[in-house]
């Protein structure tokens, strides 16, 4: 920036006693706020083990099983002896594991077929006076705060649901559990109308990016518009595919209060040999647990637990970054980044 | 994800500065422990109390929760200032506390419109709460059929500790099958939607809803305030002796002053 005067003919010892902006100094602030972000990214992640530890020391490995009733353990630890000697922190996380990773992989596995297609027409196939009203739609719709969606969820599609579960169904399994409009269903329907917005915004833009050459070149070969958006376009934007799905998939994982309002609400693990019942079999992920939860959180070993669950979504993200990261280099080749 | 975690990290240490005010040599601090029930009502008294112009410079609070029998505890052996207890005085108690009694609370069990039940008995609802009874068709006077829905609050839920206490008692357990709402307005929505569900809930979540009369009283702040209605209970703030000094005014304030009336009318039933 302070190059511009001296290009502009005044002396180059003259900037720099111009000054407060010297590229010298703007460049040590910008320094010492990305380290600052940096800092707190590690303190953060250094606060939460710690004050997740005595869950998983307590546990060990069985943390990550299953086992007993998760409520009713949410339940024991919430009302543990004050003595810190006595703090009961026995817990078994897998119906919440598998709830957020039922939910996650649902969510992100119909978003991402839809999200393509979507993005393939609304590039290619869409008239023109069509893709100005879509896109700005779909941009919007990425901005839509989750609560939103949660509240049309219960307010909506919850009751309707209800409705369409048998009296039948709902009997055959009551001494289990409880069929209502809040299930996986829903979870997934809404989480997926929550996180396809985002990988549509992010693919149309990268196959605007594919070079136009690419793509003529095939047409002119005589290949069909389908053919060429499937085989050259979709092709080259792999990597920014990857990215919009690394995008969605932690917005999934990290999605807290839409959950915790349309998933049931309860820790159970839904089992796919139940057939048709499966999919009105309430569950309740790791986010939605500690929101759930975040009242209790003075009593010390419940707080404890929710850091622990907090600390696996920690891990959960940056093994996903990382996942993505890999996925994408052997794309590079003929890849376009967003 | 990171921003949700970051916002909690913001949140736990606000709660931090709240109960652990820096303790200046002046300042007198009133320390509370016991009841989880009554551990919101007391933080939010306690933090208006402070807004009273004058108090900020002459006490300080430190709130901790545990339960009503430690908080008994804790008064009788100088720990506290106050122990608040959710529960009555029972002869086992330590001899020489003082109760006083600041608020009162009342759960009404509470299910769909069209599922309009007259009246119930304790032992029903422990049976149907325990998941014992899961059919409407065993529960008499109900009008709904098919399988009954629980919908309960979190264990952290101050409303579902005095359910469990007022209603179940210290044996049963609310079946671990419920679904559970992380507040009362997602609770009464889910009940509003639903004509099987059953669930509780504090006087001001019960619109739209149907109240069932327990033992033949209905629910209302009347019937509370006058102890008819047999589904509430008494707040005390537990002192060693009578109350002295910071904490005598800081209970005469909750009885006396317009503003803590208020805050007690949102969740709970106040005395006058």
């Amino acid at each position: 920036m302070a190059g511009l005067p001296a290009a502009a003919g005044t002396p180059r010892a003259g900037a720099a006693k111009l000054g407060t902006w010297s590229d010298h100094r703007v460049e040590r602030v910008l320094g010492a706020v990305a380290c600052i972000v940096l800092l707190l990214v590690a303190g953060m992640v250094v606060f939460v083990f710690v004050r997740a530890w005595p869950s998983f020391a307590d546990n060990g490995l069985a943390w990550f099983g299953s086992g007993g009733n998760v409520d009713q353990q949410l339940i024991d630890i919430f009302n543990s002896p004050a003595d810190p000697d006595s703090y009961v922190l026995t817990l078994r996380a897998w119906p919440l594991l598998y709830g957020t990773f039922l939910t996650t992989a649902g969510a992100v596995f119909f978003g991402l077929t839809f999200a393509l297609f979507s993005a393939i027409f609304i590039v290619e196939f869409a008239p023109e006076r069509l893709r100005k009203v879509l896109e700005p739609v779909v941009r919007l719709l990425a901005a839509v705060p989750s609560v939103v969606y949660g509240l049309i969820g219960i307010l909506v599609i919850v009751p309707w649901v209800n409705g369409l579960i048998s009296q039948e169904r709902k009997e055959s399994v009551a001494y289990v559990v409880q069929l209502t409009g809040t299930n996986i269903s829903v979870a997934v329907l809404i989480l997926t109308i929550m996180i396809t917005p985002i990988m549509i915004a992010i693919i149309v833009d990268a196959l605007r990016a594919v070079p136009r050459s690419w793509t003529e070149g095939a047409a002119a070969l005589g290949v069909n518009r389908w053919r060429v958006m499937w085989t050259i376009s979709v092709r080259t934007a792999r990597p920014a595919i990857v990215a919009a799905l690394v995008l969605a998939t932690a917005r999934a994982l990290g999605e807290a209060i839409m959950l915790s309002m349309v998933s049931g609400s309860a820790g159970f693990a839904p089992n796919p040999i139940d057939g048709i019942t499966f999919f009105f079999e309430p569950t309740r992920p790791l986010a939605a647990t500690i929101v759930d939860n975040a009242e209790g959180l003075s009593v010390v070993p419940l707080g404890q637990t929710l850091y622990a669950f907090a600390a696996v979504l920690l891990v959960s993200s940056m093994f996903l970054s990382l996942g993505g990261f890999l996925a994408k280099q052997p794309m590079r080749k003929y890849g376009i980044r967003p | 994800m990171k921003r949700l975690n970051l916002r909690a990290i913001a949140g736990v240490a606000c709660v931090a500065c709240l109960a652990a005010p820096a303790a200046a040599s002046a300042k007198t601090t009133v320390t509370m422990s016991g009841s989880t029930s009554i551990q919101p009502l007391a933080a939010q008294l306690a933090s208006s109390y402070l807004k009273v112009p004058g108090i900020r410079s002459k006490v300080s609070f430190r709130l901790a929760a545990g339960g009503s029998d430690i908080g008994i505890n804790d008064v009788a052996r100088g720990r506290v200032t106050i122990g608040n207890s959710s529960r009555d005085p029972v002869p086992g108690d330590p001899d020489g506390l003082v109760f006083n009694k600041i608020a009162r609370d009342a759960i009404c069990l509470v299910t769909h419109r069209s599922n309009a039940i007259a009246n119930i008995s304790q032992e029903t609802i422990q049976a149907i709460f325990s998941g014992r009874v899961r059919s409407w068709s065993q529960v008499p006077g109900a009008s709904a059929s098919g399988p009954i829905d629980l919908v309960v609050r979190t264990a952290a839920s101050g409303t579902q500790d005095a359910f469990q206490n007022i209603f179940m008692g210290q044996e049963l357990r609310v079946s671990p099958s419920a679904s559970v709402r992380s507040s009362n307005g997602l609770q009464a929505q889910a009940i509003r939607s639903n004509p099987n569900a059953i669930g509780y809930a504090s006087f001001n979540f019960t619109e739209g809803l149907h109240s069932i009369p327990y033992r033949g009283v209905r629910c209302s702040l009347p019937n509370a305030k006058s102890g008819q209605y047999l589904g509430s209970r008494n707040f005390w703030m537990v002192t060693r002796g009578p109350a002295r000094g910071a904490a005598k005014a800081f209970i005469r304030w909750i009885r006396r002053s317009r503003t803590a009336n208020q805050i007690i009318s949102t969740n709970w039933v106040p005395l006058r």
